[in-house]
């Protein structure tokens, strides 16, 4: 039986793992190596890189980043931000990668999610959706939820599945940050227009917070990264949680 | 021993080489089937799609299986594992067919299957050895071997049960990722590498 999947996200910059709010005032916490390493070894399924420089010198930096970290951690690595073109997927996997995450670049060009899961597969193409409620739907935004669009995030995760994406990687921009818990609404929506796994994002403040996006939004896995930094919660405490709702979590070592 | 990764240009490799990695062995990569097989161990690593692997396989097919065929101690990962079969419903092309069976997709709503699933009824030693009871899998098609005796361990995903693991002689294939399933997936690579050491 699939087990359920505890997910951490490390926001990278220029090679560091930082953490700020709305990405004013960062604070450089640590090396992302040692920390994926670290949360590995507490017991996440999978590790999410997300690049918040996305500049062209910082490009060559993630890539050794993911080099490095590819022969340190031997769980899942998934890399987003500023991945354009099936060449920037190709380079990213070459480097470390398990799998890639993409936002912008799809909105702008959906055709990326089907050159890159023909010559990759499905299973490592990621589409990233970040969504907002406004005006009684949830808006897809882009550039790091600063650029509203006209799509709607329930039909364009379909879209997306449709396309060749192999999971939904589900962000509320509401909730980011907000400690108050997953949007379940907006993850429920989302896990039952599609076939293919959920990973809830944005909004845990507590442990039973990721046993909540599972059992009630219909998520396969939960993304936390705030209260784990901040050492609000640990790995073991938010798969304890899962455990004790009756979920299937896989035992670590 | 002498490792040699088949690199077939997808993919992530650096983790499935440093896992491989072990005072004793060398770890090397070959772009070229035939020259991948001046080895002591043959790997056919997991990503990208069954048409473009096969096809990168054509010039060495014949002398691969041959090879495998007399005792080359092979290890076929994800999209490898499936490659040791005769052929499969994803795209055209021909595998191996060191195991007589179809690659075809899981018969499951939610497909690819993503995540860790429990392996049950495990009977290689390397198995418990390395205390691996849930592993990694990201895949959309599994192998159904017409003679179910090589599996050494099975799966299952929503209501199909699927083989996890194939073992026949030297030869092991996983559909899980043992370089993508922490602690116990690389002691289970070790196992295997231990189980094929010659003498």
């Amino acid at each position: 039986m699939l087990t359920r999947r505890l997910i951490v996200c490390l926001d990278v910059r220029d090679g560091r793992v930082v953490k700020g709010v709305q990405f004013e005032g960062l604070r450089d916490v640590g090396d992302p190596v040692e920390l994926a390493a670290r949360y590995e070894a507490e017991g996440a399924d999978e590790i999410v890189y997300l690049d918040i420089t996305a500049s062209a010198e910082a490009r060559a930096t993630l890539l050794d980043l993911a080099r490095r970290t590819a022969e340190r951690l031997f769980i899942p690595l998934t890399i987003g931000g500023g991945i354009r073109t099936v060449d920037d997927v190709a380079a990213a996997l070459r480097a470390g990668a398990d799998k890639v995450g993409l936002n912008s670049a799809i909105v702008q060009r959906p055709d990326v999610l089907t050159e890159g899961a023909d010559r990759f597969g499905a299973q490592c193409m990621v589409a990233s959706i970040d969504a907002k409620w406004e005006g009684g739907r949830y808006c897809v935004y882009t550039h790091g939820g600063r650029v509203a669009t006209d799509l709607e995030a329930v039909s364009w995760a379909a879209e997306c599945a449709r396309r060749g994406a192999g999971e939904i990687l589900l962000t509320s921009i509401d909730r980011d940050g907000a400690r108050s818990g997953y949007d379940l609404k907006l993850t429920r929506a989302v896990a039952t227009a599609v076939s293919i796994p959920v990973i809830a994002s944005g909004g845990a403040g507590t442990a039973e917070h990721a046993g909540d996006a599972i059992l009630h939004g219909r998520a396969d896995a939960a993304l936390v990264a705030g209260i784990l930094h901040d050492g609000v919660v640990t790995v073991s405490a938010l798969k304890a949680a899962m455990r004790a709702v009756g979920l299937p979590v896989r035992e670590a070592a | 021993m002498k490792i040699t990764i088949f690199d077939y240009g997808a993919g992530n490799l650096h983790s499935l080489a440093k896992a491989l990695e072990s005072p004793g062995h060398t770890v090397r990569f070959d772009t070229d089937l035939r020259g991948a097989l001046d080895t002591e161990l043959l790997v056919l690593p997991g990503v990208g799609a069954f048409a473009a692997a096969a096809a990168r396989m054509t010039g060495g097919l014949d002398e691969t299986r041959a090879a495998v065929r007399n005792g080359l101690p092979c290890l076929g990962i994800c999209l490898g594992m499936q490659l040791l079969f005769d052929d499969s419903d994803e795209g055209p092309g021909a595998g191996l067919g060191v195991i007589a069976g179809r690659v075809t997709r899981l018969r499951a709503a939610q497909v690819p299957q993503i995540g860790w699933n429990t392996l049950e009824e495990t009977s290689d030693p390397a198995f418990t050895r390395a205390a691996l009871h849930t592993a990694y899998f990201a895949n959309s098609f599994v192998c159904r071997p017409v003679d179910p005796s090589c599996v050494v361990a099975w799966s299952t995903h929503e209501s199909d049960r699927f083989p996890a693991a194939v073992r026949v002689g030297n030869t092991l294939g996983v559909q899980f990722h043992p370089e993508k399933s922490s602690a116990p997936g690389v002691a289970f690579i070790h196992e295997f590498l231990n189980s094929v050491l010659p003498g």
